[in-house]
């Protein structure tokens, strides 16, 4: 049994608290108990090895027992949440489900079966393997979701090697590898995982202040709304001394101001992609986005300004979409990076540049310089094409009050003057009142 | 139908636009800017940048001020035996043409 070790590592701390969720701690003594509990409750209802399962619910103490009681029983895992509420019917058809177990608000739960053989020879291979299996669905952020499935066993490897305890956060949920990796590397190290109700940064930070939280994965979408909202000067965080960040990347602006409101937080950048899993990370400290990737089973090389990497816990392959890794295993992260001895500094997603004229822009690098303008809330810069210059940049914002199209225009424009080359300067400026971030607090530049 | 704005007030809007645009790039001023003034080339006000900025600007103000959607740079621009990007007056003679159409539309 693939979690048979992690399972017993559970047992040594009973009195210790797994998991707090709805602002109650439940221990480990009584999350291995519904572990047990689920594992009889499958047996009754002829759930077993080499079932697609999936998991609809929140990060409580119930769907994350039956994660681990799936996990126990060799099935194929694919966990949704409200999430992807609109894209769940298309999910459960790509990835062929056969049982779909849902949590309520209370924590309750229902099993429903769908009658259907799988077809998929990646899954086939795994189930006839007797590993079980893991299906997670990329954000779409840029194009259409691809289903990533993994062979659940060298993905749970890594955590065998003690680390530190911590109490942890959860920002991403069980639907996303960021929330897989902080649900086992706490389970396994005995520490506490935090779920939170909303990613409301006054929520968040009353969350941190109630239960001593440690560590706050995040992604700089969300640090920016917590610098915006200035929440911190209304909670109690001493308690926190880690602030993780990733998924996109960190505008200069952004980090410089979160290292000075928080002197005394360590702010490393993680990277990690739902296809390899999480690499190990070391920012060269907590002001720079110089950042050192790799780590115990994984391999990072570049080329042409790009990074690959390969790694042991790789996914088996997408469900719905051709291979991404070539013959000897390793995969374009599609991430263009600047190089200075080990340290690599991420300047954005290959397909997200911009070229004008035959002169590359990061969107990231222009949102840095925006966000600092008074008044800019958020801002999403993209390309668009255009028959003179190929492409040209454009920048949608959102700002706190209400300003006169022509005069903010102005105002970029002048904001811009002695900060961007030329190139870089928004051609094309609008406003949105809409949200421009995924459900998880990812920056959305679709045009 | 209704008729679309003369030729007049669209230069006017030209003018108006293209002078914001080169205040707003580090370019020289113009002293003045006519009918004749070419927008590319040797002599002209603006560098390729600029131009974009001025047809976006030009697109995004004919939709506020006249409720008319256009797309003054695609194929069909770029593909005119004159471009229509090569003076002042050609490119408010095409944008009068395209107005024109679209009205015609309704």
């Amino acid at each position: 049994m693939s979690i048979a070790w992690l399972l017993e590592r559970m047992q040594q701390w009973p009195e210790r608290n797994a998991i707090v969720w709805h602002d109650q701690a439940y221990t480990y003594g009584t999350l291995v108990e519904q572990v047990q509990a689920w594992v009889e409750e499958l047996d009754r209802h002829d759930v077993g090895p080499g079932l697609v399962v999936t998991l609809e619910g929140d990060y409580s103490p119930n769907a994350v027992s039956l994660l681990l009681a799936l996990i126990a029983r060799a099935t194929i895992v694919v966990p949704l949440t409200r999430s992807v509420e609109a894209h769940r019917d298309e999910f459960i058809a790509i990835a062929e489900v056969q049982v779909v177990i849902s949590f309520d608000d209370e924590d309750g739960w229902h099993l429903e079966r769908r009658a259907l053989q799988v077809s998929n020879p990646l899954t086939r291979n795994l189930i006839d393997s007797g590993h079980p299996g893991l299906v997670l669905f990329s954000s779409g952020s840029t194009g259409k979701s691809k289903a990533a499935l993994h062979n659940f066993t060298p993905l749970l490897a890594k955590f065998q090697l003690p680390r530190h305890s911590r109490t942890t956060l959860t920002f991403l949920l069980l639907d996303h590898i960021g929330g897989i990796n902080t649900l086992f590397y706490t389970l396994a190290n005995g520490g506490t995982v935090v779920a939170v109700p909303s990613r409301d940064p006054e929520v968040v930070c009353r969350t941190i202040a109630a239960h001593q939280v440690q560590t706050l994965p995040t992604s700089p979408t969300f640090l920016n709304l917590l610098l915006i909202s200035e929440a911190y000067e209304r909670h109690d965080l001493s308690s926190l001394d880690l602030i993780t960040y990733g998924t996109e990347v960190m505008p200069a602006s952004t980090l410089e101001r979160l290292h000075a409101i928080f002197p005394k937080v360590q702010l490393l950048q993680t990277y990690g992609l739902s296809e390899l899993g999480i690499l190990r990370s070391k920012s060269r400290d907590s002001g720079s986005l110089w950042v050192k990737v790799g780590g115990e089973g994984f391999e990072t090389k570049i080329v042409d300004n790009v990074l690959w990497i390969r790694a042991q816990s790789a996914m088996l392959g997408y469900l719905n979409a051709p291979s991404p890794f070539d013959a000897e295993g390793w995969m374009n992260t599609q991430d263009v990076v600047e190089v200075d001895g080990d340290y690599l500094r991420i300047l954005g997603r290959h397909t997200e540049i911009i070229n004008v004229g035959g002169q590359k822009v990061y969107p990231a690098e222009v949102e840095s310089v925006l966000l600092q303008m008074p008044n800019v809330r958020d801002v999403a810069v993209l390309g668009e094409a255009n028959p003179i210059t190929g492409q040209i940049v454009t920048a949608r914002f959102n700002l706190f009050e209400p300003e006169e199209l022509g005069a903010f225009k102005r105002r970029v424009r002048a904001f811009c003057k002695d900060r961007l080359a030329s190139f870089k300067v928004p051609v094309k400026i609008t406003l949105t009142e809409d949200e421009q971030h995924s459900a998880r607090f990812k920056k959305m530049r679709k045009g | 139908m209704s008729s679309g704005p003369d030729f007049d007030t669209l230069q006017t809007l030209v003018i108006a636009t293209l002078f914001e645009v080169v205040e707003q790039s580090n370019k020289p001023v113009p002293e003045s800017v006519e009918g004749s003034t070419s927008l590319v080339g040797k002599q002209a006000v603006l560098d390729s940048l600029a131009l974009v900025t001025l047809i976006v600007e030009l697109e995004q103000r004919l939709e506020e001020e006249y409720d008319v959607m256009l797309t003054l740079a695609d194929d069909r621009a770029m593909s005119q035996k004159h471009s229509p990007f090569r003076t002042v007056a050609s490119l408010t003679h095409y944008i009068a043409e395209l107005i024109s159409e679209e009205m015609g539309r309704d």
